[in-house]
């Protein structure tokens, strides 16, 4: 079941993440909304409830031991796993994001 | 019950009702645990998916349902719920399932007409103050309205959230970052970002992105009813607080007096349905709306399944003879 989740939701982030770069080019001054740093205090993972890194090249929040990363799309934080990708090259055997 | 399911059973017929719930059923056996979604009965997985998808087709048009539903009621029992709350300037408030925002709005409003009378206050105080001290004191105001007060909006629907964050656009609440950003053209600076005092975050309550002993309050607002394992969000909720902080859920319950429930159960099965047709243009989102109210635990039982998280001092308080109820604890 969750296989299927992440196919779905890996399906839709490339969709989110396709359209977030094409309306990025377009919106002028503020490509990608950027996240409200005061926010950074309280997010943690949900899974892990580790604190997280802020990526600006790839606006997204960054949890280095589960090599998981969340994105920001308008300036909203998607803290949801099923819609977090693995920053790992190799996806982990049992990972639940990817299929 | 019995008196509410009649009209309801008529409705439901008329879409092979009892058709649907076997098919529900068999389906539930299936794929996980069996849950409800609104009188079917259903696998977790799959309410989860509808009930995502309800708030996905209403999210547009959800402040407007509320006030033709609720007549609007809704509002006076929302200010109620921040009027209990009493929050003081500098509270930090996360808003769970909150949406488009209804409460975090009146929470903003409050802390600030609160931090106006303090400032205020402090004037007519001071026996001898310079023409400098006096604008000092003004500057104070306008620089730090909120008196650092934050409000966090967490929901698992992107399109709640979407609405929120423009109807905030539309009622100023990002006015005060908006003015900086015209000097900056870029990312807003720390101080910036802390005056609005609001930030949205895509989250589930059941499993919440926020570190231990974060907030000073939280509140769910009509959330806890479409929440599948509300004994998780429970804890989650009791997680996140800090010490001494209150947990406040406003939600539909029972109503116990007979006549009046037999009224609220016409209006709900006859009536609500049908605005939702004209209004929103569908009629199934909302009459899941009404069964799941009629669905879920009663006060007394809420009151226990929040005592079991850890809370303590857990109260209800039942506004319009219990059509709503208002529950609170403390983590002590």
């Amino acid at each position: 079941m969750l296989r299927g989740c992440g196919r779905g939701a890996a399906a839709v982030l490339r969709g989110a993440a396709g359209s977030r770069g094409a309306s990025g080019q377009e919106r002028g001054p503020e490509p990608g909304r950027p996240l409200e740093p005061s926010l950074l205090r309280f997010l943690v993972c949900p899974l892990s409830k580790r604190p997280l890194r802020y990526e600006e090249s790839t606006n997204e929040l960054i949890n280095e031991e589960l090599g998981i990363a969340y994105p920001i799309i308008d300036g909203i934080p998607n803290m949801i796993p099923e819609a977090a990708r693995t920053t790992r090259k190799r996806p982990p055997a049992e990972g639940s994001e990817q299929p | 019950m019995a008196a509410g399911l009649c009209p309801g059973r008529a409705l439901l017929s008329r879409r092979g009702g009892a058709l649907w719930a076997l098919l529900g059923t068999a389906r539930g056996r299936a794929a996980g645990p069996e849950t409800h979604f609104g009188f079917q009965n259903v696998s977790e997985a799959e309410r989860r998916e509808k009930i995502y998808q309800v708030f996905e087709n209403v999210a547009e048009k959800y402040d407007v349902m509320n006030d033709s539903m609720s007549l609007g009621i809704h509002r006076v029992w929302k200010d109620i719920l921040v009027h209990k709350m009493n929050p003081s300037p500098g509270t930090l408030l996360v808003d769970v399932a909150g949406g488009t925002g209804d409460i975090a709005f009146r929470f903003l409003n409050y802390v600030r007409s609160v931090r106006e009378r303090q400032l205020q206050q402090k004037l007519r105080h001071h026996q001898n103050l310079s023409w400098q001290e006096i604008s000092k004191s003004y500057q104070e105001e306008k620089s730090n309205p909120l008196g650092d007060s934050q409000v966090v909006v967490c929901d698992i629907n992107k399109e709640m959230l979407k609405a929120g964050k423009k109807r905030a656009q539309h009622l100023g609440y990002s006015e005060v970052v908006a003015v900086h950003a015209e000097k900056k053209h870029e990312c807003f600076t720390i101080a910036d970002a802390n005056r609005s005092g609001l930030s949205w975050v895509l989250g589930n309550a059941e499993e919440l992105p926020f570190d231990d002993d974060k907030f000073d309050v939280y509140t769910i607002a009509f959330g806890i009813r479409n929440v599948t394992r509300i004994d998780l969000a429970l804890q989650e909720a009791y997680r996140v607080l800090k010490p001494g902080g209150r947990f406040l859920c406003l939600e539909f319950s029972h109503v116990s007096n007979p006549l009046l429930s037999r009224l609220y159960d016409l209006y709900s099965f006859q009536v609500i349905p049908v605005l939702g047709e004209v209004i929103a243009g569908d009629w199934k989102s909302y009459q899941y709306l009404v069964e799941s109210i009629r669905r879920f635990p009663p006060q007394e039982e809420l009151k226990a399944m929040i005592e079991d998280a850890g809370f303590l001092k857990v109260d209800y308080q039942n506004l319009n003879s219990g059509i709503v109820a208002i529950h609170s604890g403390f983590k002590l």
